[in-house]
């Protein structure tokens, strides 16, 4: 069995706050194409860009973290860090794993052999070998540090044979190789220091062997890095690139108008709607990997202390048939979301399973009713809510983030839904941390119904198939939704080689998972990205975004407008 | 007990019983940040207890307490959760940034305040008294943020040519050190002006009501007699005593802004002590929200200290003590 090594996080309010989620740059290579001995050839792509002078300026809303990849979460740090240090692969702009520092990957069994390439050095001039890649992989292995150590459940050793190679041990063959999610990080810079200090470490001076070599920053306000001269890829365009924090959102917009920056990879739908109009800007309105969804309480534990009437697979359903989709992608996101269903999002291809006729749950008052009526849920008392036989009502709490504005919207317009077909919820908002700690509450969830999100991530169905299993209770798996069934299958896809054979398999996933009605999928979350026509040309627009995505390679291959 | 030595002690007592409000304040509050932190990263229970023991989380509320104060008594004010930093170097960073905006805004805010106050006190009962008193109540009663709004709008997308974010250009190449602080001071224009437009209406205001009522006094009557011209009445008989509230006034009105110039600094993306706070509220990071409330229960404390002070030396009337 290939076990499930995956990345991503929870998505999280689209304001950028603080990103919550775990937001990784990463991406899984297919079980098929890894599982397999595979050989990736070294080929670089040609070169396209001359080097200029200038610099490629995006504009967000929330600061980096950190500049150390051992603590950071944040999706800027990332991106940020993914620019400085290399990965042993890399994601190109198809969203396909292209070679970065190894020149080929071999993967048979349980072991992935990687031939580095040659010079290469850090920033600093030492020269990079095997040993930093063995330092590294034992460093997070060992130590589970940071949020790529989740990719490093089945590792037992990493061997240097000789300084351009490195050979990975796993205890089973991995259907996610790691080399493409993990910087490589400088042995002779972090081997002095104790997993505590680096735990602390600021690494406020990175040195990597990246395509830029970091300039400053400015705390709350900026980040800049230079393009590395002596970078063993095509060098880029771009001089360097910065990154600038605006706490508001018109002041940003307006910054992009008047070309102080050059682009914006996080565009909030209302102030989107109005740079649209721009001739001057090209907005798009990009297919993201993110969900929002409603989380129904499925916790059967002793202590727990959701209302047992959702364990009744037909009360689901019916809150299924009372969810317009629709009307919250058009009334909570302004329209810049698309209805929602499975858990897959459409991003993700051959993949995404889309119910039809008689298999959609939702918007369909009359079936829940029929549903609730056959099931003995009348309303008797004349308030409209209905009832159980024994005068149990169905009323439930449904709880959001409150800095959320769309989960809060979402909640409420699912309260109006739901309460036409005498389903009562109440609601109430909470803060992040009480989210997690409630929600997660293994022993005694005390929480009936929430609105959340999940983020992808990566381009490859393992991850979100991955939240609901039996063996993520007390991980990932918010709602304790638990099915030997769904269980099977996904290992079963996790092993299986055949593309058009685990695309059946993982309908089939998505059909019983949605059928079950333990998640309601609300939306699939676009992502809004502008960039000035008069910055930088040659951008490629990707699902997941032109940047701010697993891929860097837009930022290595714009090319300076009107050149 | 010497009535200075009863005095440090208070403020000690007070700045210990702060401290300690402060720690429990942020314990208390029901959520798990572990929790948050860890969410979709598959941490082994090693690793989660490894990550409670860097943010300070382990052990049993008054063991965190002890850890705490230990760890105060070091000067370390723990890790921050947001920022993965020490929390004493983000402070340290935040506090120089706003000791620029605050030096600056408040002399401007304290000199011309007072120069307009008593320019209106001496002139009571005239139209351009109350005209004074009317605007100075008129901006008074701004809101700050609406202010700093407006300016924006005004400078940032009307006239354009004023920076309106940060406190230095993205980007920008220096060629000497002049070029660098210009840089800074075109940066302060406007937050310094919205903190200007609001705030000198408050030392306009209590310097003329307190001018007033020294200029009420019988020996602003004898000075009179004496043939004084009016100039020295009012600046050097009257001015000097009708200070004394304002001195009192200045040194709070310093002790407040530590606490950074919350709206402001958030309007215009300046990163001191408020937006500092702000964005730790935002981002419920404890610990470093702890530290800034420390830090400005301590600055109030220590302002309120030294006002005594100075009043007690300016008017020897006032004992320390009584």
């Amino acid at each position: 069995m290939v076990s499930m090594q995956t990345s991503s996080g929870p998505s999280d309010a689209q304001h950028g706050l603080v990103s919550r989620r775990s937001v990784l740059r990463a991406a899984l290579l297919s079980s098929a194409f890894i599982a397999a001995p595979a050989l990736l050839a070294a080929c670089a792509p040609p070169t396209t860009t001359v080097a200029t002078n200038k610099i490629f300026r995006v504009g967000w809303k929330s600061d980096i973290d950190t500049l150390n990849p051992l603590t950071t979460v944040t999706t800027e740090a990332v991106e940020v860090q993914s620019l400085i240090y290399d990965t042993l692969m890399a994601y190109g702009l198809d969203l396909k794993p292209e070679p970065s520092l190894a020149a080929s990957t071999v993967a048979a069994g349980a072991t992935i052999t990687y031939t580095l390439r040659d010079g290469v050095t850090w920033h600093d001039g030492t020269a990079f070998t095997s040993d930093d890649v063995v330092y590294t992989f034992d460093l997070i292995a060992k130590n589970s540090l940071g949020v790529n150590a989740q990719y490093f459940s089945d590792y037992v050793s990493a061997a240097a044979p000789d300084a351009k190679t490195v050979v990975v041990t796993f205890k089973r063959p991995q259907a996610f190789d790691p080399g493409l999610v993990v910087p490589i990080m400088p042995k002779h810079i972090w081997s002095s220091q104790s997993v505590d200090q680096i735990q602390k470490a600021a690494n406020d001076k990175p040195i990597g062997t990246g395509p830029f070599t970091f300039k400053e920053r400015k705390q709350g306000q900026s980040v800049s890095v230079t393009r590395n001269e002596k970078w063993w890829g095509d060098k880029p365009a771009a001089a360097g690139a910065s990154w600038t924090v605006y706490t508001n959102d018109d002041l940003m917009a307006q910054a992009l108008k008047n070309g102080e920056i050059d682009i914006i990879p996080q565009v909030p739908p209302t102030v989107f709607t109005g740079l649209q109009g721009e001739t001057t800007l090209t907005s798009e309105s990009l297919d993201s990997f993110s969900f929002h969804h409603i989380g129904i309480n499925l916790s059967q534990v002793p202590g727990s202390k959701g209302n047992p009437l959702l364990l009744d697979k037909g009360v689901r359903q019916a809150l299924g048939y009372a969810l317009d989709r629709k009307q919250i992608a058009e009334i909570a996101y302004a329209g810049f979301a698309s209805p929602g269903g499975s858990i897959l999002t459409p991003s993700l291809g051959d993949f995404y399973y889309e119910p039809t006729g008689d298999a959609v749950i939702d918007n369909n008052p009359e079936k829940a009713n029929a549903l609730l009526d056959a099931a003995g849920y009348t309303a008797k008392d004349g308030d409209g809510i209905r009832q159980t036989k024994d005068g149990k009502p169905l009323a439930f709490r449904i709880i959001a983030i409150s800095t959320t504005s769309t989960d809060v919207r979402t909640a409420q317009l699912f309260q109006a839904t739901a309460a036409k077909v005498g389903i009562k919820l109440d609601f109430a908002t909470v803060d992040s941390d009480t989210m997690a700690s409630t929600v997660y509450n293994v022993e005694a969830p005390d929480w009936d119904i929430f609105v959340w999100g999940w983020d992808s991530g990566v381009n490859d169905p393992c991850y979100l198939l991955g939240v609901p299993l039996t063996s993520q209770i007390g991980g990932n798996n918010d709602v304790f939704y638990s099915n030997p069934a769904y269980d099977a299958l996904y290992d079963q896809q996790a092993t299986e080689l055949d593309h058009a054979k685990r695309v059946a398999i993982v309908m089939q996933m998505q059909q019983m998972f949605y059928e079950d009605c333990g998640y309601l999928v609300a939306v699939y979350i676009k992502k809004l990205q502008s960039y000035g026509n008069a910055g930088w040309a040659n951008l490629t627009a990707v699902p997941g975004g032109i940047i701010f995505n697993f891929t860097r390679d837009n930022y290595l291959k714009a090319t300076p407008a009107g050149s | 007990m010497p009535p200075l030595l009863r005095r440090v002690l208070v403020l000690c007592a007070s700045i210990f019983a702060v401290l300690t409000f402060n720690f429990f304040l942020f314990h208390i509050i029901p959520g798990d940040p572990i929790r948050l932190i860890a969410r979709s990263q598959r941490l082994d229970p090693e690793a989660v207890a490894r990550l409670r023991t860097t943010y300070g989380l382990d052990g049993s509320l008054p063991e965190q307490y002890g850890k705490y104060l230990s760890n105060l008594a070091h000067g370390d004010l723990g890790y921050s959760f947001s920022l993965h930093e020490n929390v004493a170097d983000i402070v340290g960073r935040a506090l120089l940034n706003t000791l620029i905006l605050l030096t600056v805004s408040t002399l401007i805010v304290v000199i011309v305040g007072i120069a307009i106050g008593v320019f209106a006190g001496s002139r009571q009962g005239t139209r351009s008294d109350s005209t004074t008193v009317v605007t100075s109540l008129v901006f008074w009663s701004l809101p700050t943020f609406w202010v700093g709004m407006l300016l924006v709008f005004i400078f940032g997308v009307w006239i354009g040519g004023l920076p309106i974010s940060g406190i230095t250009t993205p980007n920008a190449v220096y060629g000497n050190w002049f070029q660098y602080i210009s840089d800074i001071g075109r940066h302060l224009i406007l937050p310094t002006l919205t903190l200007a437009i609001v705030d000198i209406a408050f030392f306009v205001i209590i310097t003329r009501t307190s001018l007033l009522e020294v200029m009420g006094e019988d020996y602003m009557l004898t000075a009179r007699g004496k043939g004084l011209s009016r100039r020295t009445m009012v600046w050097k008989h009257a001015t000097r005593n009708a200070l004394l509230p304002v001195v009192t006034a200045s040194v709070l009105y310093i002790s407040a802004l530590v606490a950074g110039a919350i709206q402001v600094e958030v309007v215009f993306s300046w990163p001191g002590m408020g937006l500092l706070m702000y964005n730790s509220v935002m981002a419920r990071d404890y610990p470093t929200l702890e530290a800034c409330f420390l830090l400005t229960s301590v600055a109030v404390l220590v302002a309120n200290f030294c006002a005594d002070l100075i009043y007690r030396r300016l008017d020897p009337r006032v004992t320390v003590g009584t």
